[in-house]
């Protein structure tokens, strides 16, 4: 092994140019090596036949040593042979690296570049990965230690144009997206900046762990779907009696009478048809169901900290006015903050209202272990026929859940059509 | 069956068309006047050879200032005439073995598309796979009666004048009513800058408006603003409420995109006078019709139409890019120099964009006093409030082009003052106020 340059103490054996058994002369190539610097071949100093290789592909091999034997067949050459195997390919094993570049890995992940050396993982979990003497330059250099990377060296030994592969393919990060990687931030798609670099706009803001509330709300609607059988009926009933008497309310003068509003009334009409169809206002709990006779009703209500439901007991007792006050009650306490937790629990039915931000019909979810949740919709015209003409008359919308472990979809659709009567016919509900 | 038929030679077609050619394409530029279009032939390099030559005029009449002494400078116009077609025409033959050596065909002609993969040039009809409509923009024409008078020149006929004027009026101070104020008074004319508005928005920031105002006011020009033109009567024009005679009148209102009589109609392409509408990778609303530059009236500098046009042709062919106007400088080689990059304060105020302002004058930098005695001006940098990230870079003074490139260049890769502090900027340049601009907004 020569030593090709005045700072070398070892070289990679690249490969054999020659085989064992070939006629070689003076000045042939027969090995390829590498420093950490730039590849040589060995030439053969004599000429003659390969006896023998003392060294495999891969293999870093101290400078001075005999690495083959030329002479003639039959020459014993065992003095040629070096005392002892070097294991000096130790010294050169990539320690884990203590300071990967995370940003630019994350980088790497986030975009799917073709890159196929980096696909592919290394082939045994515990064999570290082994770096050529100049791939090791490379990556202390570029502080680049990418933690997949299969080397196309002898012995699946990593090669400096491996890591150039990766590291010139990949995408790069400005100096800001780094920043901000490093920061948190998730880098996301294809990097918009020149060669597709990353740029601060190419990232996502960190994620929020959801907290209180929404993790209570994320739970409960995870449950709901996952652990009963919805469906949902979409109707809808003549509103044209509803406004009437809505704009009576406004007219009559009374502040309290006036403040009624139609989410009001339809959660009035509601509570008289849970009287007529018992069967919704129920809840299931460990394959039980429990009939209530008492209508607990409660009524979806958004706040700038997300979703609460303010229950209204023994609402079945309660006048329109005593109803709607109860709810404005709640709504503020609720937008507040100031709901008490008995005003949040027990509820045996739901109303959730999207109506007033024109949802025309959705599939609300139940609330556990509640069995139905009934969705308000928006107020439409729908053409009516009325005798010959057809009219063109306001509907509001009603959508209804139900839970088909126990509500099978013939009560879903009498309750439905009983509510719609009531709506129809408010004066007589109220 | 031609893969690709530029239409129009500019900085947009011919740098589109050449890199079509050279992969491998069959790419064919149309082009009715001359190659290089108006950037080389009657913009960007003909006013950078005039303002040389009043650059040099200025060093020479203060060369007392540098320790010369030397006899009265004088400008030689016809000489001055000769350089600028020596120069055009060095560069318009680099253009055409540009195109040459790209395999691209070059066609003289009028071309109108006849349909989304059908050009015809003079009658001659060619098959084309795409269409890159490269058509730049000519002077703008306000409708100011009298506008058609022989003594209006606009910034292409200015540039063919023989002799200096004694008396010269331009409309519009926008960068090239005030690149030309800026030749005319170093040559001698008495120059008039009528504005209608009531401050040059040359530049795009307030500040460096004012200063440039300033300078450009010092060098004797008579800049005035909210003074619309209402009338021209021969060589009398009529603004505001005050009467001017001039031996000639530039019109320097602006440039609007060439849309007429190119065929958009009859295939459809969606324009307006403002210009044919792309997205940022160059596509019009028509399949296979492509365009770039000046027409699409998006960024109107010869730079921004070249990378426009070559985005174009890698979208085209398979390669997907996108182009980026915020790391696209900007400059104005009136004398003093006005460079920028990035977003203005304006921008960043209306984006909502929370910034730290600083400014070095440009007299930190040594060779700044050396090269341009008694000269001044000023870089300012807009950095990010919360990370430091360089937004914007506007510079005035001598010298501010060539190194505006380097905040570009900042812009683009999102360095923060930490990181240009880690650059070292050679010693002594000019650039080194940049560096400490920046430093100053850390």
């Amino acid at each position: 092994m020569p030593k090709p340059g005045i700072t070398v103490e070892e070289c990679l054996l690249v490969g054999w140019k020659a085989a064992k058994g070939d006629r070689v002369t003076a000045g042939q190539a027969v090995a390829e090596i590498e420093t950490d610097k730039a590849g040589f071949d060995v030439e053969a100093p004599v000429d003659g036949v390969l006896l023998e290789t003392f060294f495999g592909p891969g293999e870093l091999i101290p400078v001075f040593t005999n690495i083959a034997a030329i002479g003639q067949p039959g020459e014993n050459y065992d003095d040629l042979r070096p005392a002892a195997t070097p294991q000096a390919a130790e010294s050169v094993r990539a320690a884990t690296p203590t300071a990967p570049a995370p940003a630019r890995e994350a980088a790497a992940q986030a975009t799917a570049p073709p890159a196929p050396a980096a696909e592919i993982a290394a082939p045994a979990q515990a064999a570290p990965v082994v770096l050529s003497p100049r791939a090791r330059r490379f990556a202390q250099e570029h502080g680049f230690f990418p933690a997949r990377v299969s080397g196309s060296g002898p012995q699946g030994r990593v090669l400096e144009s491996d890591l150039e592969e990766i590291y010139y393919r990949s995408p790069r990060l400005s100096l800001l997206a780094q920043a901000m990687i490093d920061a948190g931030h998730a880098a996301r798609g294809e990097g918009s900046g020149a060669g597709r670099m990353i740029l601060s706009s190419d990232l996502a803001t960190p994620p929020v762990r959801l907290a209180g509330i929404r993790e209570t709300i994320a739970r409960r609607m995870r449950e709901s779907l996952a652990k009963s059988a919805q469906y949902t009926l979409h109707s809808s009933a003549d509103a044209t009696a509803l406004l009437n008497l809505r704009k009576r309310l406004k007219a009559s003068g009374s502040p309290a009478l006036a403040s009624i509003n139609i989410n009001d009334l339809v959660m009035r009409c509601a509570v008289k048809t849970l009287t007529e169809v018992p069967e919704l206002n129920a809840e299931l709990i460990d394959g039980q169901l429990y009939r209530h006779e008492r209508i607990h009703i409660g009524f979806a209500c958004d706040t700038p900290r997300g979703l609460v439901v303010p229950i209204v007991r023994d609402s079945q007792d309660l006048s329109l006015e005593e109803l709607a006050a109860r709810i404005h009650l709640l709504t503020d306490q609720a937008l507040n903050g100031a709901l008490e937790p008995d005003d949040m629990t027990g509820g045996t039915f739901t109303v959730s209202n999207l109506g007033s931000l024109g949802i025309e019909s959705f599939t609300p979810v139940i609330n556990p272990p509640q069995v139905a949740v009934l969705g308000v919709d928006a107020i439409q015209l729908k053409p009516a026929r009325r005798g010959d003409a057809v009219e063109f008359v306001d509907y509001i919308g009603l959508s209804l859940t139900c839970d088909h472990q126990v509500i099978d979809g013939a009560p879903g659709a009498r309750f439905l059509k009983k509510l719609r009567e009531n709506v129809e016919n408010i004066e007589c509900t109220i | 069956m031609h893969d690709l038929i530029v239409i129009g030679a500019g900085p947009g077609g011919y740098e589109a068309a050449a890199h079509a050619g050279q992969m491998g394409k069959r790419v064919a530029v149309v082009e009715k006047r001359r190659v290089g279009g108006a950037c080389l032939n009657v913009g960007c390099i003909p006013t950078k050879t005039f303002l040389k030559a009043s650059k040099l005029l200025f060093e020479c009449r203060n060369a007392a200032k540098y320790g010369i002494r030397a006899s009265e400078a004088q400008l030689d116009m016809p000489a001055l005439l000769a350089r600028k077609a020596r120069i055009v025409g060095t560069l318009t033959r680099g253009v055409e073995t540009l195109l040459n050596r790209s395999g691209v065909e070059a066609i003289a002609g009028h071309a109108r598309l006849a349909s989304r993969n059908t050009v015809n040039v003079d009658g001659r009809v060619l098959e084309t796979k795409n269409i890159l409509i490269a058509t730049g923009s000519r002077p703008a024409v306000p409708p100011v009666p009298g506008i058609d008078s022989s003594r209006v020149l606009d910034s292409s006929s200015a540039l063919e004048l023989d002799h200096v004027p004694e008396r010269l009026a331009i409309i519009g101070a926008g960068y090239i009513g005030l690149e030309f104020a800026s030749f005319f008074a170093e040559a001698g004319s008495k120059v008039t800058v009528l504005e209608m508005l009531e401050e040059t928005t040359a530049a795009g920031d307030a500040e460096i408006s004012k200063r440039l105002t300033d300078a450009i006011r010092r060098s004797g020009v008579d800049l005035r603003f909210s003074a619309a033109v209402r009338r021209i009567d021969g060589n009398k024009i009529y603004a505001g409420d005050s009467e001017l005679t001039a031996d000639y009148i530039l019109n320097a209102t602006g440039r609007v995109p060439v849309v007429e009589d190119l065929g958009l109609d009859k295939v459809g392409v969606d324009y307006d006078r403002k210009g044919i509408r792309t997205s940022d990778r160059g596509k019009t609303n028509i399949p296979g019709v492509w365009a770039c530059g000046d027409v699409t009236g998006r960024k109107l500098l010869a730079h921004a139409a070249t990378r426009e046009g070559i985005v174009a042709v890698n979208n085209m062919f398979g390669q997907p890019d996108r182009i980026r106007y915020r790391g696209i400088p900007a400059v104005i080689y009136t004398h003093p120099e006005v460079a920028s990059v990035g977003y203005s304060e304006m921008e960043l105020e209306a984006l909502g964009i929370e910034y730290r302002k600083s400014t070095a004058p440009m007299g930190v930098a040594g060779r700044f006093l050396i090269e341009h005695e008694g000269g001044s001006g000023f870089v300012k940098a807009l950095v990010g409030a919360r990370y430091g990230n360089v937004l914007g870079v506007h510079a005035i003074g001598d010298g501010a082009s060539e190194f505006i490139m380097a905040a570009a260049f900042m812009i683009e890769t999102e360095m923060r003052v930490s990181d240009v502090r880690e650059l070292v900027f050679p010693h002594p340049t000019i650039g080194e106020a940049l560096k400490e601009a920046i430093v100053r907004a850390g």
